[in-house]
């Protein structure tokens, strides 16, 4: 939902390229049943055919590897994977349609002002230390944990908006309701990444200082202590190695014969430094599975070539929802506590003149970068939602390679070109610097393409690329900077997720953020209108349940960025993934394949087996 | 002067040399530009009061003498303390530094009892074939960058399906008894041993050779000839117990790499050792690991220099330590 991404990303087969939209590549199901078993328990029955119990799913991970087991407290995206892999939400994703489903809840219900959410609980809930999940639970969790910011607290920013957090109530032993001051349509989706927590493990840590439960379930916990309502919980961590997640014998969801779910014994997941390590062990057999952000563009044609020969099967889901874009800075302020400008007063009439925005766009050649760069794998993006977000707004045209236009553009401007070289109307040289964050090939390739594209319109851009760590300092503190190129991922299901980097006072406003180190509140007297225009549009969206007005609200914000340029899109990446044959019911979909790693694209991970003898 | 009161002075000595490691350590930490806390900012779902919150916990606000001091203190009193992603700080270094541990020993083991008889082969026997071809073969193991030879080897795990492709042990490691531990962790050895075996060879090979040359050359051999005394009894008694003191000192300096020295391989073979461990935490500012690490390196450095020194004193009693 909006974190930046180093890149080294996923993209596919040049000859998807021309077809921007989320491929289905199985067919919807139909909506999943609830079964009652002869005690009682309601169960969900899995969609998938029946298979084997028993085997282990060998996956492997690139990076550091998990920091904690509390899944409260994680705020990286590995811990807080193993997190959501150990404990559910009250609801999912529909895998097919992208709307919100009951998980650990048999149904919920949205009153009629938009303001009260109504949850009902399966029956027959159990933790995986058999302790009986009921309401209690879900409201310890909301109404207590969360709210009170145990942990990580952007758990709570997630599930709030302007600080108005839902009161949680207790209806009965399975009834819980959300009441908000006013609607806040993307609760729903958001409350899938905040799992329901135990209340009689935590409810003791609640009453102690917040730092202890900091500490609770850390990586050197004893993974016998933890306990779950997910299909796996771990079982073993051997640091920097791999860690081990087995079956857990509770877990509420059947297969179509009525036996109890997940099939597989035990998942094990390798920490591997880079993804061609992961690459290689899944070309060598030790890896049954790549999930999406492993496989990337250029290892696509490889792969395809070696899916007989190796027994696997490479599945293309269609364009990302991340975004690859040009940051300009446009901040016009100076400096509190030095004086100076942030940018070269030179610059920032550059940066800020809506017509120089819109020839870089139009010099950027996008299927040239696309073929060159990303071997074909990739599509072209003109605006902030990719095509793969339920909200991409289809009126928007691409944006011409012209040169032509770019230069008209830039003459209209006062700009003028001399010898091959631009200046602007008070005869300054136009120049300025480009950065993206070091060790990323296709980031690096892409800004040369970019410095060449610029250079015909007579601008010298300084590329000069620095370490990741360094980069963000620059674009969130010190805010330094002139050109960045960079990448964000998104959110298929709901754009209110930009509003962090999108309404105007947000901490991540990049484009001019208002809020520098050395400043305690932010500076909102030079909001431009357009800026007011999106912060009305994303909360008008936020604050209704009415499709038909999100959609139009949405399209507004998607429109306005279009058309000021506020950031430069560049393109989007194609999510890929492959699976050895011998891995039963792995079907992914656009939008099942949304959730953090290990999980990944299996939505149904619970309904995995490994096919062949036992 | 005996020798424990020398080692103990020695030992003294290494205090001051310890404390200005650090310091400079420290204050480099401090002076890069890296933000520790970026991965939390490039998130949009965390707030600005989140980021604040855990600035305060890991002590990022305070002024850099202050949490120097801290950090000492700290340490003085045997607490590494916590990571800043979390858990203890004692139990990842060590188990990261076993791991290092145990592919240097192998490694150090490989090289000696490979490079010491090359080396006194290629002296005695110079300029034949035998020479040439250890010659040729060390050249490319000087020159050849770590990474493209953990690559090749890599490529060739990938084709032949012989070796595992990187790592320390197989998924089902935890479900084997210990002799197939054994064996699994051995087998994910050879890659890494082969590696910086092939590397560090080179240096000591040529450094036995050269020194043995010079010896050969000597008025005592060429006496010792004279006299009538056998080749074999001339090489390995007069020749090589002369030719080995700067040997000794390299040893000392290998001691103070089996705890460092495999970064790199670490890091593109996925061995979870303490380079792979130090660089990742080098990458997030993680000050009390990144200190943690950089003080064992420096102590075993050292102990390194000084065990060599004490065994200098024993091999040759011409050497004073006073």
């Amino acid at each position: 939902m909006g974190k930046i991404v180093r890149g080294n990303s996923t993209s596919a087969p040049a000859s998807t390229a021309n077809d921007p939209k989320p491929k289905i590549l199985f067919p919807d199901p139909g909506p999943r049943k609830l079964v009652v078993d002869k005690d009682g328990n309601e169960m969900w029955q899995g969609r998938g055919e029946v298979g084997k119990f028993g085997r282990a799913l060998r996956l492997a991970e690139f990076g550091a590897g998990p920091k904690t087991f509390n899944c409260w407290d994680a705020s990286d995206a590995t811990s807080h994977g193993i997190g959501l892999i150990q404990n559910e939400s009250l609801v999912d994703y529909d895998p097919w349609s992208g709307k919100p489903i009951p998980r650990l809840a048999k149904s919920f219900e949205v009153s009629k002002d938009g303001r009260t959410i109504t949850f009902v609980l399966r029956k027959g809930l159990k933790w995986s230390d058999g302790h009986a999940l009921n309401a209690d639970d879900v409201v310890f969790t909301y109404g207590k944990l969360v709210k009170e910011g145990f942990g990580a607290s952007s758990a709570r920013d997630t599930l709030s908006v302007e600080g108005d957090y839902p009161q949680v109530n207790k209806v009965d032993d399975l009834t819980v309701t959300f009441t908000f001051k006013a609607p806040f349509a993307p609760f729903l989706y958001n409350l899938n990444s905040v799992a329901v927590a135990p209340k009689h493990i935590l409810e003791p840590l609640t009453k102690r200082p917040q730092e202890e439960f900091h500490k609770f379930w850390d990586i050197n916990t004893d993974p016998k202590t933890l306990v779950g309502s997910g299909p796996f919980i771990l079982d073993r961590y051997i640091v920097g190695q791999r860690y081990e997640l087995k079956r857990n014998p509770y877990f509420s969801i059947v297969d179509k014969e009525g036996q109890r779910l997940p099939y597989l014994d035990k998942i094990s997941v390798e920490i591997v430094p880079d993804q061609n390590t992961e690459i290689m062990k899944f070309l060598g057999g030790e890896v049954d599975l790549l999930d999406v952000k492993t496989v990337r563009g250029q290892d696509a044609s490889m792969l395809k070539h070696k899916e007989a020969q190796l027994g696997f099967k490479l599945y293309n889901l269609g364009p990302d929802d991340g975004t690859i874009f040009l940051l300009l800075n446009m901040a016009r302020r100076k400096n509190p506590k030095t004086g100076k400008y942030f940018v070269d007063p030179v610059k920032q009439e550059w940066f800020n003149n809506k017509d120089f925005r819109w020839a870089l766009s139009h010099a950027i050649n996008r299927r040239g970068v696309i073929n060159n760069v990303l071997k074909g794998v990739g599509y072209p993006l003109y605006t902030v939602e990719t095509p793969a977000s339920l909200y991409f707004d289809k009126d928007l045209k691409p944006i011409e390679y012209s040169l032509d236009k770019a230069n008209a553009l830039l003459t209209r401007a006062g700009f003028v070109k001399k010898d091959g070289v631009l200046y602007d109307a008070k005869g300054n040289v136009v120049e300025f610097s480009l950065t993206t964050n070091s060790g990323n090939g296709i980031r690096d390739a892409v800004c040369i393409m970019l410095k060449e594209d610029f250079k015909k319109l007579g601008i010298k851009v300084n590329y000069q690329p620095i370490e990741f760590n360094t980069m963000i300092n620059r674009i969130h503190q010190s805010l330094e900077f002139e050109g960045v190129m960079m990448g964000l991922t998104g959110s298929r299901f709901e754009p209110y997720g930009g509003a962090n980097i999108w309404k105007s006072n947000a901490r991540m406003h990049n484009i001019d953020c208002r809020q520098s180190i050395d400043e305690t509140e932010p500076y909102l007297k030079d909001v431009r209108p357009w800026e007011k225009e999106i912060d009305r549009s994303l909360d008008g969206a936020a604050n209704t349940y009415d499709e038909a007005q999100r959609h139009k609200l949405y399209n507004r914000f998607s429109e306005i960025i279009y058309d000021e340029q506020a950031l430069i899109f560049i393109y989007t990446n194609v999510m890929l993934t492959a699976a050895r044959n011998d891995v039963g019911n792995y079907r992914p979909t656009p939008y099942g394949s949304v959730y953090y790693t290990p999980k990944g694209s299996m939505y149904n991970l619970e309904e995995i087996y490994i096919k062949g003898a036992h | 002067m005996s020798l424990p009161v020398y080692i103990f002075k020695r030992m003294l000595q290494a205090l001051p040399l310890l404390f200005v490691i650090s310091v400079l350590a420290f204050t480099m930490l401090m002076i890069s530009p890296v933000d520790p806390l970026a991965t939390m900012k490039a998130n949009p779902s965390v707030s600005a009061a989140a980021i604040k919150a855990e600035e305060e916990r890991l002590g990022l606000n305070k002024p850099a003498p202050e949490r120097y001091a801290i950090w000492l203190a700290n340490t003085l009193q045997g607490n590494l303390g916590m990571s800043s992603t979390g858990g203890s700080i004692a139990h990842r270094l060590f188990t990261c530094a076993g791991n290092t541990l145990l592919l240097n020993v192998f490694t150090f083991t490989f090289v000696w009892l490979i490079a010491l008889p090359a080396g006194v082969y290629a002296a005695v026997h110079r300029g034949k074939f035998i020479d040439k071809l250890f010659g040729i073969i060390t050249s490319t193991g000087m020159s050849m960058p770590t990474f493209l030879m953990c690559f090749l080897l890599l490529m060739l795990a990938l084709a032949t399906g012989i070796l595992p492709i990187g790592g320390m042990t197989s998924p089902n490691f935890d479900d084997m008894d210990k002799l197939h531990q054994m064996l699994d962790i051995g087998h994910h050895l050879i890659m890494p041993v082969c590696v910086l075996t092939f590397i560090q060879l080179a240096g000591i090979q040529r450094q036995v050779r050269s020194n043995l040359l010079d010896v050969l050359r000597a008025d005592y051999v060429r006496t010792a000839r004279a006299k009538g005394v056998d080749e074999t009894r001339v090489i390995y008694k007069h020749a090589l117990r002369n030719a080995v003191n700067p040997l000794i000192t390299l040893l000392g300096f290998e001691f103070a790499s089996l705890l460092s020295g495999a970064a790199i391989t670490e890091m593109v073979l996925g061995y979870p050792g303490l380079g792979f461990l130090t660089l990742g935490a080098v990458l997030t500012k993680d000050i009390n690991l990144v200190m943690a690490s950089l003080m064992m390196g420096a102590s075993m450095l050292i102990l390194g220099n000084l065990l060599a020194d004490v065994l200098l004193k024993i091999t040759d009693p011409r050497i004073s330590i006073d």
